[in-house]
């Protein structure tokens, strides 16, 4: 089999200025001097330190990471890429991506909070008691964080472009040139700061990302006389002169994959491991509850512009550049940065376009940087320190979870050379991994306490497997040259790579209940576990369901006497 | 493990007569006792506690999916535009779905805090 690494991919979005601007390049160098500030201040060397801050964090600011943590570039600029692109598809993207947060809400978030675990490997290896399942799991983790990164890269360097130019390293493109700049610098930066500083900035960059999206979007709408005060309405009134395409249902997608789009991309919130490591951190399932409806508030704001600012940009592009739809139409490359052409395009200072560039970039590192250490703690948590080596030093475990990200950042960054999709598409495989293989897991594990290890490794084998056939009938050729596009355009239609979730979903969960009726019950202690994460009784700051149910069933005093 | 619990097996199943509170019943409900099914609520609490996630999910349910199938069954209809410029369709979806899921989610926190109430617990710390 011939794996090329494809030298040529020349992405490049038409109509976007590339060249080297000194002020943008200032701002966004400043920015990320900023992170790597705070990122020092709050360093840490301990592993505990590493994985979660300190279970410290209240609502609002909990919240807030929340939404920094999730709006990566797939949101700042993958969605508005896809509404502008595939019309009343993209939607599903918006849809997906924001009411997702109230299923994790009312199944999932006080209860994972109460379970008291840092990552999902170690909620999967805990609840089924078995290493298999902790294994897979932190597989599973390593390779979301590794496909959800490959989007944010793809980003970093399209956008990166408009701000650094053409690099011109080692005679790659310049799109490439940025791609090795960018995830470099933000390997750099993660390796050093851990997980206490990457918390901290993550306040600092939701308010630097959502200021410089909402600023683009208002400044856009009213230099252009299409919006005043409420763009994310205003936009209504574009219609009529938008191109049909950019509204009319299922013209460029299907009923079918639209559902399947946005199923996948619901369930993929309720399984992704670097959302759910953000309520280990907070003091209670009270706020666990309610930092979900903050982020949720967080993430709304961003997704009720997305809308309207790809409404503006078709516009400026179709008026100034050619033809958004039919041959040859917008390039997914110019779609993927319409948020900065947009803003180019209005004829704004460079500064302004820079500031909404940088906030792409910021979008871009505060994801990976969540991404990253969910892997790496995978893997020097999950692998090394469980399976591997049980004596490691903390020492060893840190210097593990380091080369871990390193990796993750040289994959990543090989794999986004010749990416096989726009952003938006590049994160949806994430989310179909994590909804066909953690999601059912983490549901069944806290709703059903007669689920097994048996069953547990029977869905998760099966999961994996569901989401991987598409991924080789679909992504694969990308980069296999000895490949067609897609070998099976059957199966791409009904089990698609962006979607397979729903096909997953439902598979897995049959799998899991019929293997767990199958075999033995769980013990006693699992069960209680179980129970302990839906009983109403408040736990402790630092306590854990399973400090609880070996002590004494941490049950109320007073009522032993009543 | 060590079964030191305050409550023996039976002692658990009181029967809630008529004078109780829902608060008392919770004091005297062993949770660690009561089997967990999503299908089979085994407790008072958890049965008003699901009847809230229910009620939200089909909400949910309909708000998220229910325009975009009306939309493919009837698109003449749904396609027709609304005031304010936008197709029906792309309103509910694009605006109505995120923004409903938001209002579903405040309004299942205040229900679950509620519920706390009645059965008398408090978290206690900030809030």
């Amino acid at each position: 089999m011939s794996l090329l690494l494809p030298m040529q991919s020349g992405l490049l979005p038409e109509g976007l200025n590339v060249s080297f601007k000194l002020i943008p390049a200032i701002l966004v160098l400043a920015m990320l001097g900023l992170f790597l500030v705070i990122g020092f201040v709050f360093k840490v060397a301990d592993t505990e330190g590493m994985w979660v801050a300190g279970r410290s964090i209240g609502n609002v600011e909990n919240g807030m990471a929340i939404g920094a943590n999730w709006m990566s570039a797939a949101s700042y600029l993958g969605m508005a890429a896809l509404i502008a692109l595939s019309g009343f598809y993209g939607l599903a993207f918006v849809v997906g991506w924001s009411t997702g947060y109230f299923i994790l809400l009312i199944f999932m978030a006080a209860q994972m909070r109460r379970f008291g675990k840092y990552t999902a490997p170690d909620f999967v290896g805990d609840r089924y008691n078995s290493d298999t399942a902790r294994a897979i799991a932190a597989v599973t983790t390593f390779l979301i964080g590794f496909v959800y990164a490959i989007g944010q890269a793809r980003g970093m360097g399209l956008v990166g472009l408009y701000i650094f130019g053409d690099l011109g390293i080692l005679g790659l493109t310049g799109y490439q040139s940025m791609v090795v700049f960018m995830m470099t610098i933000t390997v750099g930066y993660l390796s050093i700061s851990g997980m206490m500083g990457a918390t901290k900035n993550m306040a600092v960059q939701y308010v630097i990302l959502i200021v410089a999206f909402l600023a683009g979007l208002y400044v856009v709408g009213y230099v252009n006389g299409y919006s005043t005060v409420l763009p994310h309405i205003e936009y209504g009134e574009m219609f009529s002169v938008l191109s049909n395409e950019f509204s009319e249902p299922f013209v460029h997608q299907s009923y079918y994959l639209w559902i399947a789009t946005a199923f996948s991309l619901v369930v993929g919130t309720c399984g992704l491991p670097h959302v759910l490591v953000r309520f280990y951190t907070v003091e209670s399932e009270r706020t666990a509850r309610w930092s979900t409806v903050w982020g949720l508030g967080f993430i709304c704001l961003l997704y009720l512009s997305s809308p309207a600012f790809a409404a503006f940009g078709t516009d400026l592009y179709s008026n100034q550049i050619g033809d958004v739809y039919g041959d040859p139409g917008m390039t997914s490359a110019a779609g993927d940065v319409i948020v900065v052409l947009a803003a180019q395009l209005s004829n704004l200072p460079t500064w302004f376009v820079g500031l909404v560039a940088a906030g792409g970039i910021a979008a871009a590192i505060a994801t990976v940087a969540g991404l990253f250490i969910a892997g790496s703690s995978a893997i020097s948590h999950d692998i090394y320190a469980n399976i591997i080596n049980p004596d490691a030093t903390q020492r060893q475990q840190v210097l593990v979870g380091r080369l871990s990200i390193v990796a993750l950042g040289v994959i990543t960054t090989l794999a986004a050379l010749n990416p096989a999709a726009p952003i938006a598409a590049l994160v949806s495989y994430a989310f179909s991994l994590a909804g066909a293989v953690l999601f059912p897991m983490f549901f069944l594990g806290l709703w059903w306490e007669n689920t097994n290890r048996q069953g547990a490794l029977a869905g998760m084998t099966t999961g994996l497997i569901i989401w991987i056939i598409p991924m080789i009938n679909e992504v694969l050729p990308t980069y296999v040259s000895s490949l067609d596009s897609t070998i099976s355009p059957v199966l791409a239609q009904w089990v698609p790579a962006i979607g397979s979730a729903l096909v997953a979903v439902p598979v897995v969960f049959i799998v899991t209940i019929a293997v767990s009726l199958a075999t033995e019950e769980p013990d006693m202690e699992t069960k209680r576990l179980v129970r302990q994460c839906h009983s109403p009784e408040p736990m402790d700051r630092m306590e854990s369901a399973e400090e609880v149910v070996s002590t004494d069933g941490g049950e109320d005093v007073e009522g032993g006497d009543a | 493990m060590t079964e030191n619990n305050r409550h023996d097996s039976d002692g658990e199943r009181t029967a809630p007569d008529g004078g109780t509170t829902a608060a008392q019943r919770h004091r005297e409900t062993n949770y660690l006792e009561e089997e967990v099914n999503l299908l089979k609520p085994s407790t008072e609490f958890m049965r008003d506690h699901l009847r809230l996630i229910w009620t939200g999910f089909i909400i949910w349910a309909v708000l998220v999916f229910g325009p975009v199938t009306a939309t493919a069954l009837a698109p003449e209809t749904m396609t027709m535009t609304i005031p304010g410029g936008f197709p029906l369709h792309y309103f509910l979806v694009a605006i109505g779905a995120p923004a409903g899921a938001l209002i579903l989610s405040v309004w299942y926190a205040r229900r679950r805090d509620a519920l706390d109430e009645k059965y008398g617990i408090s978290h206690g710390g900030d809030a």
